[in-house]
């Protein structure tokens, strides 16, 4: 049956590339006594830890970067949910910060808040994740955790506050102090599994005494208990400060900051104690849902485990049994044997078997409750589904899924490897909407598209990976759309006679720009000058027409199709005759309608010394880029921008030699907006160039 | 888009729409006000002025992030034009830059870097600045004048300044300017004060060499947008 959910903590670790993440994961799973020995990242750079945590889950069989990693912190269950990092993986990070209480932001001493965690904040805060920071690498020349908390509070805007100071600093660090409790605490042993407590060395005592006294004055405002225990001026219960912090924490009114090294083995134990004590259980946190019933209003899910059931699939695993799908429960009840809905499909799923993840194995469970991280087996689904039992119509995630903008053709190199690849499509496209592919029939190749190039490479990566299927890859391209720019009408007759029976329709109407949505067909038609029968050919024969535009056979999108008058042959009239009709009056119409094309652009934040700003704008322009602003602090500076994607192509090459490699940058889509002439008569001549070589 | 889509447009209430429009000296403008109570909306409002008439705009924040400054824009522009985000008129985005700085980063040498990068590299020419959160107290006449002139040198058609009035400071200088900008007032063409009036909020033109109103003259404010309130 489902447990005590105050003793349960669904968290994220998110972390800029290289701050130690899967170290700290490591040590994390090592002291919960999930994995027995610790084994180390070798490489240093973000690649090499990258690749050490692939070789990691492999030698470990266990699963680091899985969707939920469950272990046991003292008298609390915590389930570590993976946070994909990189933006490209829009839907998957919105997806995995819904299913999270709270979260450990992971920053490096020396590198501080990077683009990376600005990001990562920014999608935290923007879903009410109360969060913890944890200052990794303190054993690392030139950790200064002052100033990441500074740079916490400044370009987090968080109220970040140290509750620990370190005892030494790079090769010198031995512990840390703990400015609640005020004691020292030492992490001895080969694996500082021992921790020690002793008093505040004599050196440090006075200056934690005054943060000790600045901690309590700030976290004092959360807690009235505490406020008046401070104006009492005796000794303060530490359970009144944790309480603050807590509240504090939990309203996103306050951040604790944590020290350590992972990889010396220092502070990881205070950060578990963290979770326990600041980050927020289930019952603490307000999830909302959309009503499918009233326009995806938004209405707060109750955790009562005696409503309504509601459950969001947000990731699935291959397993020996079939599919895996991790979900988590917000309200409800699901017992083994119940018959679920997924609201996405509108099909009936009866529940087999329920499990929860366990250190090295699958506990079977019978039910469980709301709040709860658990696994269902042979459930056919996608993720971000959301299953409710059958009286309530709800979702947990928007049906609005975006546009790819960037595809690429992937060849497999031999029968296998096709065989293969075409299994692994269709897993990546079932857990990730946001990835999808399809079959050029021009070209006969399969083209998979995406929103990024890492997403893409990500994902031939591991069907190379995960499948063995080995496939050649050409040329990024970049996912253009086509649109009209104004009102257009048509009036278009399709007549055959060849014999036979003949083909008659006509079709009139008129399209036009829609500011929302991709198409919509509108239905005006009075007296049976179409016959109904015919009206849904109509449609049809318009969205064909949608496929590929004529500028340069990119899909159209954003328009609106009305039809009011036509005509019919009582003989000679058939669906196709009406669906070629439409066909034919779309061309007529489309061609009246001013058509432009319309590309992705991409929002990218470039960010490096002061020193280069000059260089990196000046690249930024030369890629049609338009700078929306620079910000500036110390020597560092940030230059966000908009660029087109096509423009982006192989950018950190030339960002790494403007910059000497100090400047990195980070890309999320922003909006499709129409290409400037030159761009679309270019475009417009390489694709009829292309048709007439065939 | 057109500058008529605003009615009370702070510019040709001041009647310098000449001067953001043709060619000429440059102008330099400041609006005064104690904390709090619509500098920034005032200077947006100038801004986006500017941008309806063509001109490119350098919105410099100085203690305040790149995001913040655009939402002051959103947020008056959707005011202004009944909930149309300025992010939708593409024409007028391309008029507007932002440079944020920490109060510890900006210093004129640095701003002046920074314009040279945008001008020499024809990346950005800006004809409007607008500057947001200068240090007025800690900053001489000296100072100030050196930025006016390289200022003036960039082709600059219109300089804004803001700066924070103190209630307890009744320094003013002959002009009525208050402090700190009383000793520095004979640089700036145009000054502001926003000055509540029991339930109101004025608008008080304390100085205006170029404009078609008099000194002394007072405008409206919306107390709660902070518009101009049609006079």
């Amino acid at each position: 049956m489902s447990k005590d959910l105050s003793k349960v903590r669904n968290i994220g670790i998110s972390a800029h590339i290289d701050s130690g993440k899967t170290t700290l994961t490591e040590r994390i799973l090592y002291y919960t006594k999930r994995i027995h020995a610790i084994h180390e990242v070798r490489g240093k750079d973000g690649v090499g830890a990258k690749m050490d945590s692939m070789e990691l889950e492999k030698e470990r069989g266990i699963t680091i970067q899985s969707a939920a990693t469950y272990c046991s912190w003292k008298d609390i269950d915590i389930n570590i949910i993976d946070t994909p990092g990189h933006v490209d993986f829009t839907v998957e990070v919105e997806r995995a910060l819904r299913v999270l209480d709270g979260a450990v932001l992971v920053l490096c001493s020396v590198g501080g808040v990077q683009s990376q965690s600005i990001t990562v904040n920014r999608q935290m805060t923007r879903y009410n994740v109360p969060r913890i920071a944890f200052i990794n690498k303190c054993d690392r020349t030139g950790a200064n955790p002052e100033k990441v908390t500074r740079q916490l509070r400044d370009k987090l805007e968080l109220n970040a506050h140290l509750l620990q100071m370190p005892i030494g600093l790079e090769s010198e660090l031995n512990g840390v102090v703990d400015l609640i409790t005020m004691k020292a605490v030492y992490f001895d042993g080969a694996s500082g599994e021992n921790i020690r407590i002793e008093e505040i060395p004599a050196a440090m005592l006075d200056e934690a005494q005054k943060r000790h006294d600045a901690l309590l004055e700030e976290v004092s405002m959360f807690s009235e208990d505490l406020m008046e225990a401070l104006l009492e001026e005796g000794a303060v219960d530490p359970q009144l400060v944790y309480d603050a912090v807590r509240k504090g924490t939990l309203s996103l009114e306050f951040t604790p900051v944590l020290v350590g090294s992972a990889y010396k083995n220092k502070g990881v134990q205070s950060l578990l104690d963290a979770v326990r004590d600041f980050l927020p259980c289930p019952t603490d946190v307000v999830n909302m849902a959309l009503d499918l019933n009233n326009a995806e209003k938004e209405f707060p899910v109750s955790n009562n485990p005696d409503d309504p059931l509601v459950m969001l699939a947000f990731k699935l695993e291959d397993g020996r049994y079939g599919q895996l799908t991790y979900v988590r429960s917000y309200q409800g009840k699901l017992a083994k044997g119940d018959t679920i809905f997924n609201r996405r499909t509108g099909k009936k799923v009866k529940v087999g078997r329920l499990c929860r993840m366990h250190s090295n194995e699958m506990e079977e469970i019978d039910a469980c409750g709301s709040g709860d991280i658990v696994a269902l087996f042979g459930v056919d689904c996608a993720s971000g589904d959301t299953f409710t039992s059958e009286d309530i119509s709800c979702s947990m995630t928007s049906m609005h899924i975006p546009e790819p903008v960037i595809s690429l053709a992937v060849i497999p190199t031999d029968n296998k490897a096709q065989i293969n690849m075409s299994k692994a499509l269709n897993r990546f496209t079932k857990e990730d909407p946001t990835f999808k592919t399809f079959v050029d029939h021009e070209t006969g190749e399969t083209i998979i598209s995406g929103m990024g190039e890492l997403h893409l490479e990500v994902y031939i990566e591991r069907m190379k990976r995960e499948y063995g299927a080995v496939v050649t890859v050409g040329a990024p391209q970049v996912a253009y759309r086509e649109t009209i720019g104004q009102r257009a009408d048509f009036n278009y007759t399709h007549k055959k006679q060849t014999g036979g029976s003949g083909q008659y329709g006509r079709v009139a109407g008129y399209l036009e720009p829609m500011e929302e949505g991709e198409y919509e067909f509108v239905d005006k038609i009075v007296g049976g000058v179409i016959p109904r029968e015919y009206i849904s050919s109509c449609d049809k024969g318009f969205q064909k027409s949608l496929e590929k535009g004529s500028l340069c056979g990119a899909p159209i999108t954003g328009v609106r199709c009305v039809i009011n008058d036509g005509a019919f042959h009582a003989v000679d009239s058939s669906d196709i005759a009406f669906q070629l009709a439409s066909i034919g009056a779309f061309k007529e119409g489309y061609l009246k309608a001013k058509p432009v094309i319309m590309e992705p652009i991409m929002k990218v934040a470039v960010e490096g010394p002061s020193e280069f700003q000059g260089s990196v704008m000046g690249s930024i322009n030369q890629r049609r880029g338009m700078i929306i602003g620079t910000t500036e602090e110390g020597n560092y500076s940030v230059v966000e921008a908009e660029v087109p994607l096509s423009e982006m192509f192989g950018y950190s090459t030339t960002l790494r030699s403007l910059t000497q490699g100090k400047a990195e940058f980070t890309m999320e889509f922003a909006t499709f907006k129409p290409v400037p002439k030159g761009v679309s008569e270019e475009l417009i001549k390489k694709y009829q160039d292309e048709r007439k070589n065939g | 888009m057109e500058n008529d889509s605003i009615v009370n447009n702070p510019l040709r209430a001041l009647g310098l729409e000449g001067k953001a429009g043709g060619a000429g000296q440059s102008m330099m403008g400041l609006v005064m006000a104690r904390a709090g109570l619509g500098k920034t909306a005032i200077l947006v409002q100038l801004a986006l002025d500017c941008m309806l008439l063509g001109n490119k705009v350098l919105h410099v924040a100085i203690g305040e992030g790149v995001d913040k400054t655009r939402a002051w824009y959103d947020d008056i522009l959707s005011l202004l034009t009944d909930g149309e985000k300025i992010e939708s008129i593409p024409e007028v985005m391309k008029n507007r830059m932002i440079m944020t700085f920490k109060e510890s980063s900006f210093s004129k040498a640095k701003l002046e870097e920074r314009l040279d990068d945008l001008v020499k590299q024809n990346i950005y020419k800006p004809e409007c600045l607008i500057v947001d959160g200068y240090d007025f107290e800690n900053n001489d006449q000296k100072s100030l004048e050196e930025l006016r002139d390289f200022m003036v040198q960039c082709g600059l058609k219109m300089i804004w300044f803001s700066a924070v009035s103190h209630r307890g400071d009744k320094r003013v200088s002959a002009d009525g300017v208050p402090a700190p900008c009383h000793e520095v007032d004979s640089l700036f063409d145009t000054v502001l004060l926003i000055n509540p009036e029991g339930d109101n909020i004025n608008l008080n033109i304390v100085k205006c060499k170029n404009c078609s109103v008099d000194p002394g003259t007072i405008l409206m404010l919306d107390p709660s947008t902070s518009l101009i309130k049609q006079c």
